[in-house]
Formats: C-alpha cells, sequence, structure tokens
C-alpha cells in the first residue's frame, strides 16, 4: 500500500520513554544510582536523603525505546504503530568473564543452549507437519538466560519454569522427548497428555514445580518450597522466572514480599524480554529498571545481560549461594529480547524491524560460541562442529521416540483427580521437622475480642 | 468433655500440630494474637513461631506458600481470617492446587480453613458462604462441619488428608453450640453425610449452621411432620448414597443453604436426586436458600436474606400437604 506520512505523534497513554530520566550515577555505568525522589530542591534539601545501588553486569546499556506513534495519510486510514529510537548501532560487546566457570562447566551450558535451540527448531517442523496440538512456544534469544540460570541450581534446590524457560528443564535433566511429547499431546508425555509445553513436574527426583499459564502464581509456591524445606532444616534455593509482562500481576508483589519478610530463598529472574505479547515494556511499568523494584522488597537486586551466559551464571549463583546461606531472596533482571512472537502463530510484525537486528546481532548462542571458539579458545572450530552434529543427533534421536508415542486413550481422561488410598506416601522431603515445643499449655479460656460473635 | 465449636477446633489442630510434626500453621495475625476468632490462641506458646507463622495480608502468597511448603511433604494449615477473603486467592486455589494431582500428580496435602456464614451481621464481606466457588473445582474436598464433634472429627481428617482441604468454620456456630467431644484421638470420614434425626415423612438436607435451623424447625413441627435431617458436611466430594437413601425412604425433599439460590448446591442435589431417586420422589424437590443477592448489613435486612426456622415450617408444611 502506497501511503505517504503525513505527521507522526508521540501517544501520551503513559508510555513515555524512560530513558532520558535515568538518574546520573555517582560510581559510572555499571552501578545505577536509584533515588527515591527525582532530584529537586526539596530532596536536596533533604538530610536523610537515601540512595540505594543496584549492580549492573551488562557490558553495555542499550538505550531503545518503544513507542506508540499515530500516522496520519492522505490517502488511507490512520495507522498506528510501534517506533524504536535509540542507538540501533551500538557495537556488540563482548561476554565478560565469569568469577565461577571453569571451561567444561562453559562448554556444557553451550551444548544445553544449543539443545534448546535444536529442540525448538525441531518444534517448530513438527508443528509444521501438523503433529503438534495447539501452539509452540519459544525461547529464541533467551536460551543464555534458561540453561545458564538453571545450570547455577544444586541437585537439592528447585525450580520452575515459564513457557520460555524449555532450556531449564534440559538442564535439570528432562529429555528433549518430554517437551517434544507435551507438544504433540501424547500418552508418554510427562503429564499423560493431559497438559502440553512445559506445563510438567516432579517432585521426587527433579525438584519441578509445574508452572500454570496464570502469570506470577509461581512465586509464592516456590517461596513455600523453601519455607517447607527449612521447616526441614534446609536451605535450598528455589528458582523461578517472571516476564516484564508478568511481573504486573498482584501475585508477582505476593510472592517476592513473601519471600522478603520471611527471608526465603528465592532466586527470581525476571525476564525483560521487551515484549508481552504485543505489549513493549514501555507500557508495563514506569520504573527505568525492574531490578530496581528489589528495593521496595528490601532485598537484593542486580542487573544482567540475558544474552550473556556467564553474567546470567555468575548472578544466578551468587543468588543460590545466598539461598544456601540463609540470607533470603534475590532479584535477578535479565535484559534481552523475545526473539519470535508470543507463539507461533505470531509473526511479531508489530516489533519494529531495526529492533529485530539490533538484537540478532547479539544472538546468545553466536556470542557464547564466538567467546568459546575465538575468545577463550575452549573449543577448537573441529570440536564445535563436533559438538554441534552430536547435538543434532540427539534431538533427532528424541524426534523420533516422541513421534512415536501413542496419543493417549481417551478414557485416559478418567482418574487421578484426587490422591486417593495407596497414591502417594507423604513425607517430609528432606527429614522429619525438628519440632521444639515451649511450655504453653494450651488456650486461655478467652472470650473473642472480635466484633463478630 | 463438652466443647464449643470453636474449642473443638483448635483441639483438632492442636492434637495434630502435637502428633505431627509436618504440620503447621500460617495466616494472619494467627501468632501472638492468636487469629481474629482466638482458634490458634496460645499456639505460638507451645509450636513456636517457626510452626505458627504470621503473614502479610496477602492471601494468594499464604495459599501459594502453603502449597509450596505441601511439595516438600509438609502439611500446612492456613487461615483465612475470614473466608470472603478466599476470593482473594481463587486463581491459585482453582489453577494451581486444584489441578496440580490430575495435571502433573503431585499431591498437595493443605488446608485452607476459616471463618464463614451469615447470622452475626458482618455485612457483605464478612457473611459469605463461598464453598460453591470451589463445589465447582474438581481436585478440592470442601468441607462444613455443623457440631463440635464434627468439626474436631472433620478438621483432623482433613489435615491428615493427601489432598488439598477447604474447610469453613461457621462464625455463628464458634461459641454458640458446645458438643460432647470423646478425649481419645479420632476422625471423621470426609465424603460421609449423617443423618442427625431420623425421620419417617420428608428429609431436610443441609449442611454447618442450617442444621440446627432444621433441627429446630423439626422440634417445632413434632406433634404434626416427622422430619429426617441429612447433615451432609462435606460438600464436596457429596455423599451421593446417603442423599439417595434419604430420598428413598420419605420421598419428599427440601434442600436448605445460606447461600444464593442460583448455582447453588441445592440445584446439584436436585440432580443427583433426579439421577439417583427420580421413581421415588412423591412431590417437587424444594429448595430453601439465601436471596440472590449480596449478604446485606442491616439486621432487618439479613434475616430476609438468609433461611429462617419459620422458612423451613413453612415449606415442610406445604410439601407434606403436596
Amino acid at each position: 500500500m502506497a501511503t505517504k506520512k503525513k505527521n507522526s505523534k508521540h501517544h501520551s497513554n503513559g508510555n513515555r520513554p524512560r530513558n532520558n530520566s535515568r538518574p546520573t550515577t555517582a560510581r559510572g555505568e555499571t552501578d545505577a544510582l536509584v533515588r527515591p525522589v527525582e532530584r529537586s530542591s526539596i530532596s536536596s534539601l533533604n538530610q536523610h536523603l537515601r540512595t540505594y545501588s543496584i549492580p549492573d553486569l551488562r557490558q553495555e546499556h542499550p538505550n531503545l525505546t518503544v513507542r506508540q506513534v499515530s500516522e496520519k495519510h492522505k490517502d488511507a486510514p490512520d495507522h498506528v504503530r510501534y517506533e524504536v529510537s535509540g542507538n540501533l548501532d551500538a557495537p556488540v560487546p563482548p561476554i565478560r568473564d565469569s568469577q565461577y566457570l571453569r571451561k567444561q562447566q562453559a562448554i556444557e551450558i553451550y551444548r544445553f543452549m544449543l539443545l534448546n535451540r535444536k529442540m525448538e527448531v525441531a518444534l517448530e517442523n513438527l508443528y509444521k507437519q501438523g503433529k503438534v496440538v495447539g501452539g509452540v512456544y519459544f525461547g529464541l534469544g533467551q536460551e543464555a538466560c534458561s540453561c545458564a540460570s538453571a545450570y547455577a541450581l544444586d541437585k537439592d534446590d528447585w525450580f520452575a519454569p515459564m513457557i520460555r524457560n524449555q532450556g531449564s528443564l534440559l538442564v535439570r535433566g528432562f529429555a528433549a522427548r518430554d517437551t517434544m511429547m507435551q507438544y504433540m499431546a501424547k500418552a508418554d508425555s510427562p503429564t499423560r497428555g493431559r497438559d502440553g509445553t512445559s506445563h510438567f513436574g516432579d517432585i521426587e527426583k527433579r525438584n519441578m514445580v509445574s508452572p500454570i499459564s496464570m502469570l506470577g502464581d509461581l512465586i509464592p509456591v516456590l517461596s513455600g518450597v523453601a519455607l517447607g524445606a527449612r521447616l526441614q532444616g534446609r536451605h535450598v534455593a528455589v528458582m523461578t522466572y517472571i516476564g516484564d509482562g508478568g511481573q504486573s500481576t498482584g501475585v508477582t508483589y505476593e510472592g517476592i514480599n513473601f519471600a522478603a519478610v520471611q527471608n526465603l530463598g528465592l532466586v527470581l529472574f525476571i525476564e525483560s524480554n521487551l515484549w508481552a505479547y504485543s505489549t513493549p515494556s514501555e507500557m508495563q511499568y514506569r520504573c527505568k529498571d525492574l531490578a530496581e523494584r528489589a528495593i521496595g522488597y528490601g532485598i537484593p537486586g542486580v542487573i544482567v545481560d540475558g544474552t550473556d551466559a556467564c553474567q546470567v551464571y555468575d548472578a544466578a549463583r551468587q543468588a543460590v549461594e545466598r539461598a544456601h546461606r540463609g540470607e533470603g531472596p534475590t532479584l535477578i533482571e535479565a535484559k534481552m529480547m523475545r526473539m519470535k512472537g508470543h507463539a507461533i502463530h505470531d509473526a511479531a510484525a508489530y516489533v519494529p524491524k531495526p529492533m529485530f537486528d539490533f538484537w540478532k546481532k547479539r544472538d546468545p548462542i553466536a556470542r557464547f560460541e564466538n567467546y568459546l571458539v575465538k575468545d577463550k579458545k575452549w573449543l577448537t572450530p573441529k570440536e564445535n562442529a563436533e559438538l554441534i552434529s552430536e547435538v543434532e543427533r540427539i534431538i533427532e534421536e528424541e524426534r523420533e521416540i516422541a513421534v512415536n508415542s501413542p496419543m493417549p486413550t481417551p478414557e485416559s481422561a478418567e482418574g487421578g483427580v484426587y490422591c486417593e488410598e495407596g497414591c502417594h506416601e507423604i513425607k517430609p522431603k528432606y527429614g522429619i521437622p525438628k519440632v521444639k515445643k515451649g511450655t504453653g499449655v494450651g488456650y486461655k479460656q478467652t472470650e473473642a475480642a472480635v466484633h463478630l460473635k | 468433655m463438652l466443647l464449643t465449636y470453636l474449642e473443638a477446633i483448635r483441639q483438632g489442630i492442636w492434637e495434630e500440630m502435637d502428633r505431627d510434626p509436618s504440620v503447621f500453621c500460617l495466616g494472619e495475625d494467627i501468632g501472638i494474637y492468636g487469629g481474629a476468632f482466638k482458634v490458634t490462641d496460645g499456639f505460638i506458646d507451645r509450636f513456636g513461631p517457626e510452626r505458627v507463622i504470621d503473614t502479610p495480608i496477602a492471601e494468594s502468597a499464604i495459599v501459594g506458600a502453603a502449597f509450596g511448603a505441601s511439595l516438600t511433604g509438609m502439611r500446612p494449615v492456613a487461615e483465612f481470617q475470614f473466608m470472603d477473603f478466599i476470593g482473594c486467592a481463587f486463581n491459585q486455589i482453582t489453577n494451581m492446587v486444584a489441578k496440580t494431582h490430575y495435571l502433573w500428580g503431585a499431591p498437595a496435602p493443605l488446608v485452607l480453613r476459616g471463618p464463614s456464614g451469615g447470622y452475626v451481621h458482618g455485612g457483605p464481606f464478612h457473611s459469605q458462604n463461598p464453598e460453591m466457588w470451589f463445589v465447582h473445582n474438581p481436585g478440592l474436598k470442601v468441607i462444613c462441619p455443623a457440631t463440635p464433634y464434627d468439626a474436631k472429627g472433620l478438621i483432623k481428617a482433613a489435615i491428615r488428608d493427601n489432598n488439598p482441604c477447604i474447610f469453613f468454620e461457621h462464625k455463628y456456630l464458634y461459641r454458640r453450640i458446645k458438643g460432647e467431644v470423646p478425649a481419645e484421638d479420632y476422625v471423621v470420614p470426609i465424603g460421609k453425610a449423617n443423618i442427625v434425626r431420623e425421620g419417617r415423612d420428608l428429609s431436610i438436607i443441609t449442611y454447618a449452621a442450617m442444621v440446627h435451623t432444621a433441627l429446630e424447625a423439626a422440634e417445632v413441627l413434632k406433634n404434626e411432620i416427622d422430619l429426617e435431617i441429612l447433615d451432609l458436611r462435606t460438600v464436596s466430594p457429596l455423599d451421593r448414597e446417603a442423599i439417595a437413601a434419604t430420598v428413598k425412604k420419605t420421598n419428599k425433599v427440601i434442600i436448605l443453604h445460606e447461600h444464593s439460590r442460583t448455582g447453588g448446591l441445592a440445584g446439584e442435589i436436585a440432580a443427583i436426586i433426579n439421577e439417583e431417586a427420580f421413581d421415588d420422589l412423591d412431590g417437587p424437590i424444594v429448595r430453601i436458600a439465601g436471596l440472590d443477592s449480596a449478604i446485606p448489613f442491616s439486621p432487618p435486612q439479613e434475616e430476609h436474606y438468609l433461611p429462617k426456622i419459620e422458612d423451613v415450617v413453612r415449606e415442610s408444611r406445604r410439601l407434606k400437604a403436596y
């Protein structure tokens, strides 16, 4: 459609740019100094002005802003679209060396990231072949965040993925076939056809809580897992994820606040992937960085580049170790971009193309590959090629097994609503809680001091 | 021993905490204050703040945390200050907790408990009977006791059950009724109704505070109509056999509940009777229920909204004459 742009204006419906109002930092770019009130004559007079800092591990600070613009056309209907502004030509920064990761660990994370991506490519093909029931959700561009975060957990720790964390499942020991069978609604899928996607769990071996589609509900649940373990004498780390869209829910606040008040070892990744379905982050929240929310909860917050596996791992590991020491929750904001639509049906035409170009250059796998092969020389090109073909072979085998699993029988829809006699033996996972009994002997025979008697 | 309804619940939770170290309580103001209705009075002194946890005012977090702890093999007992506030945790209960065992096979042995019900002029947000919100959610057990004996036996059964149980305590009954409760350990099975009064002429199927309303109506009618009263005790899962049995015996039935008529439990029970005992009916199934509105605050209005003894007497006479 040949239309001529006549004028455009910025909408004022709350999606004002955040970058320009960023407070200046005292210690330079890596530490954002956040003030509770903007610099003003009142605050400069205030002797009790408090300052907080949010560590920022990133080696670049993209300043892209999305806003809605209205285009008036002379010979066509008005059109509202998203427009991106900022330095779209910024160079790609190097990967930050990890404080912890040795060669073998780094390669293993890289391998999981490859598995993650190639599994999703296989899923896309299965969808095109008509073998998937419903849609497919992708973590394209987010593989470093999913894989390096879960890699930081110890065996006894717990986690719960969100829809794009299919890589986390691989790291925690699930096979690619599990997720593939979920998507194809097969009889052998972990939920035996009853749910799809990453919606499954395992409280016996892999300590994974199944997600639900409603966003934020996992946060108090994982906090409760940490509470249960603590009553049994163990400080476990409990990791889960929420998007920049999902964090808008009220239960997100309730869950983090509960973990903060109870000092539970929650490791919460806020995956700031810029788009919540079709809504840009500018229309989800007003603060500059979601990690700043940590200040309000009274817990540590940190910002990482979600496309840099080393940064993700380091922040996750530090948070996990804090949790193991019983020091409470940590909020980690990982910045990246969702590089596909919300699900496979969504072409993401609303995303300004220059944003895809910008983040494509920051592809987490390409960056990590370059780091391992060229910067660190931990992988020779030959070893890298072998690794990639091994991963492709595994995914092909897994795909074959998944495809050949039968569909569930109709009758298998029935049963299992309740835990019946002999179905589960329930006992504390980490040992019988040590019970301290006070000398309290019982309740007082008091009348209730309530107005409703 | 003779205990009030509230004391029976308190004793039930206390004994379970004494017996099983995996049981703990969480909720708003349940610790030093002992709960808004003092159900957990003295618990923190005995069991310590680790097992009697005062939480922020955040019902989704309370339910979520209880559920998470249950996944590690704990048996949390979460208190709602008033069951009206359970709506704040609705998603967590219906989408997370209720579906867990069916979808991915994880048991969730937790109890959500708190006061519900009217007749205390609590107004629209402190008098509701929200049990039907959960009866429509497979995977939950919904319990509504009417007597001290049942309240203690059922709270203990709920704590020991491997499924999420929602335990509605009727706040009108808390301190108004007393009943004999054995000193030794016992449970009342979940899902089993109980005939609290045998009769020949017609059956009243009801539960919670309405059991006492029905009993008083039976007393009024004793020389006139011989009422049988079935106390459901558990509203999900329903005791279909007991419902069918009483209808087959008396052939006439009134279903009595406090909550609003439309979409209420009486509709479901009527359908069960239709399926199980249609040929045994000698009259229409009668519903006595709350009005299809919010529960109003002012005493004359609340009284008008809620079922009364006179309603049961009047409807019983009408049905008997049918």
